[in-house]
């Protein structure tokens, strides 16, 4: 009891605390080491011995959001932030249209028994087996002959790849383990099938279909492969667009630690507005443990 | 005016003589009434880039940037047009003046697709054109040269000894930076000029059919010398060096020179580099029999895609950003290091800009003769070279004695020629 009510002695609480801490700390580290780096020249970076006293610079910043980048081989031109942008937008319309197509169809695959349920089902999760350059080569010629190529339709096509199976085999998980007695209890009131799906059945899987959009968008946030090989330099994402910083005439440490800092923001902000969710999500549904 | 009107696309590599070629485009627009749009990506996807838009026989680039090394997979191929027709085939301007091009460069970029035939000789298809290019020579730190009292070492048993000498008296920074990840890129630059210097080659041809000539006794004795010069005074995690390392090195005070590309060492000596304004170069012939350097060179070209469907007007492209007054202005106004033209290493301004960095212009001099591709041409060359580095690696880290371990090499590169029906 008195270890319940905190009275007791203190030192297991000091110890996890500082277990807490030393964990923290492993796993935090790189993160941390690299906010630092974002605000260093290259020159401190590379000091020998690295020392963590500094005078802190926003160059880094300044230079990725103007898109000019001061190097060893004069003024280059970055169109980092263009690449952000390009990132949002194919990751997160991408999820958005493989939650609209995937989400009733996990609901069917989870509800109904139709003929070729299950093969239809294993195809679409085949297309996260399939190494993507052996699927974009031969891709890139119907997207020529489709006009496709070079497009945010097309790449965005190409993302479903990514993102459907993934949401719809954790939706499905989802679907399968809710009760379908509420919403028959619901149907026999009178209602719809549609209405069933979308008053009671979504709402019951709410949190697995964060879960599932959230690791959908990051997936999609770090493919790196098919817009390079489909899409033209303009339409590349922030994947592709901070390796520009690994020039022949040097590497530029502190605008690819700042670049890092940026790009993780988007998926760290979803992330952590999606905690609750994502927790609760990932806790129930098809990946459970 | 011929092409007036015509759009043309670029595919480039993000790289200072990409930039210098962009930064005087609108000149070409204004001679030619052409509109010239480009895709840049950066070096580390560029190649897997320009292989998928080929292998897929896009028609979206009309010309690209290659390295002569990647046309003996593109060339054969047919993905790439021979420039020999309009070379030789009286589509030059009259002042394009193809014979000022460095000779061992024109060669470098020809090859008539047969394995194991001589670059430019007879036969030889020209499947790029030089743009800019890098020479394998010696960039060193001269304020540590001086501070510890030793010369730029003349050939490998003296850099061998310069470079232990850094090591130990130095405070800090290891002698020699030279690369050494899993890659064919570890093999091509100090280490082949090194090579080839001894008098080694990498394939021998007899009866039309290869033969790995890594276990000859000159290649032996470069490779034992190469292998202990690492082992005592290379960097500690050798293995992963590449490019970026070995010139990162430098700059930062952390080696006290580099047997690299010239170009690397040229970059490192500005910029926010600790070691600026420090940095010296000077030509190196690694046999001390050798009366002159043989520096491997990497060609930075432009190439005409097969599937161009404004083949002419890309030559024009081409012609113009490999031309007398293009390489002018990237050597005088941009960062276009190495021109790849006689008459632009002679001009009065470029050679003002270039002494400021001491003992290039006399590097490229004593270098410029030699300077060539020393690989023998065949289509199986990424795959061997990176073989070639793994038992580099292997020998380095003293899992195998070098003797043995090049023996192995040969014996199964031998093996993978014959399976291949190249040996």
């Amino acid at each position: 009891m008195a270890r319940i009510d905190g009275t007791g002695s203190p030192i297991p609480r000091i110890l996890r605390a500082i277990a807490l801490v030393v964990v923290l700390v492993f796993f935090l580290f790189p993160i941390l080491w690299i906010f630092l780096m974002s605000f260093q020249t290259n020159e401190t970076i590379l000091a020998i011995p690295p020392s963590l006293a500094f005078t802190p610079t926003l160059i880094n910043y300044t230079s990725l959001i103007s898109g000019h980048l001061q190097t060893a081989a004069g003024s280059l031109d970055l169109p980092f932030m263009h690449n952000l942008f390009n990132s949002v937008l194919l990751s997160s319309v991408s999820v958005l249209v493989s939650l609209v197509l995937g989400v009733p169809a996990a609901y069917a695959f989870a509800r109904f028994r139709f003929r070729l349920g299950e093969d239809i089902a294993f195809t679409l999760l085949s297309f996260r087996f399939a190494p993507p350059l052996l699927v974009l080569l031969p891709l890139s010629l119907y997207f020529k002959d489709l006009g496709l190529a070079n497009t945010y339709t097309g790449l965005i096509w190409v993302y479903q790849l990514i993102c459907l199976p993934l949401i719809l085999w954790i939706v499905r998980g989802y679907f399968e383990d809710a009760s379908p007695d509420v919403e028959y209890a619901y149907r026999v009131d009178g209602h719809s099938w549609w209405r069933a799906f979308t008053r009671i059945a979504i709402p019951l899987a709410g949190p697995g279909i964060a879960a599932a959009g959230l690791l959908a968008f990051i997936f999609a946030w770090n493919n790196f492969v098919f817009a390079l090989i489909l899409a033209s330099a303009d339409k590349q994402p922030v994947t592709v667009g901070a390796l520009a910083f690994v020039t022949a005439s040097g590497i530029q440490y502190g605008q690819i630690a700042a670049a890092i800092v940026l790009s993780i923001m988007p998926t760290l902000a979803l992330a952590l507005y999606a905690q609750r969710w994502l927790v609760e999500g990932l806790s129930l549904g098809a990946v459970k443990g | 005016m011929a092409h007036k009107g015509t759009s043309l696309k670029l595919l480039l590599n993000k790289h200072p003589y990409a930039d210098a070629m962009i930064a005087d485009i609108e000149n070409f627009k204004k001679m030619t009434g052409m509109n010239v749009t480009w895709d840049v990506f950066p070096e580390d996807v560029y190649f897997d880039k320009v292989t998928a838009a080929l292998s897929s026989g896009s028609t979206e680039y009309d010309a690209f940037m290659t390295g002569a090394y990647m046309t003996w997979t593109y060339g054969p191929a047919g993905w790439l047009v021979d420039l020999n027709e309009y070379i030789k085939g009286g589509k030059a301007a009259p002042n394009y003046d193809w014979e000022g091009v460095l000779p061992g460069l024109r060669s470098s970029t020809a090859w008539s697709g047969k394995p194991g035939d001589a670059l430019g000789g007879p036969g030889a298809k020209q499947w790029c054109v030089p743009l800019g290019f890098e020479a394998n020579n010696i960039s060193y730190n001269r304020k540590m040269f001086d501070k510890i009292g030793v010369q730029v070492p003349k050939n490998l048993p003296d850099m061998m000894e310069v470079a232990a000498k850094i090591t130990k008296d130095s405070g800090g920074a290891y002698g020699i930076g030279v690369r050494g990840s899993r890659s064919w890129a570890t093999i091509h630059p100090g280490f082949l000029s090194g090579y080839a210097n001894y008098g080694a080659t990498d394939f021998t041809q007899e009866g039309g059919k290869l033969k790995a000539a890594m276990n000859s006794p000159q290649a032996k004795e470069f490779t034992k010398l190469w292998v202990k010069m690492i082992q005592d005074s290379g960097p500690k995690n050798w293995a992963t060096y590449t490019w970026y390392q070995v010139g990162t090195d430098l700059g930062a005070g952390a080696s006290g020179m580099i047997f690299d590309a010239d170009i690397l060492g040229y970059f490192m000596n500005g910029g926010d580099n600790k070691e600026r304004g420090n940095l010296g170069y000077a030509a190196f012939a690694a046999n001390p029999k050798a009366t002159e350097p043989t520096a491997n060179v990497w060609v930075w070209s432009l190439a005409m895609s097969s599937f161009s469907k404004n083949k002419d007007a890309a030559w024009d492209l081409i012609q113009w950003a490999t031309g007398t007054d293009h390489c002018m202005f990237g050597a005088r106004k941009m960062d276009l290091v190495n021109p790849i033209r006689t008459k632009v290493w002679q001009d009065p301004e470029f050679k003002e800009k270039i002494n400021k960095y001491p003992g290039y212009l006399d590097q490229y001099t004593a270098t410029a003769p030699k300077a060539q591709i020393y690989f023998t041409p065949q289509p199986m060359f990424f795959d061997l070279t990176t073989e070639w580095a793994a038992a580099l690696q292997r020998m380095v880290a003293k899992e195998i004695p070098v003797d043995e371990g090049i023996d192995k090499l040969a014996a199964s590169l031998d093996k993978q020629l014959k399976e291949n029906g190249l040996g």
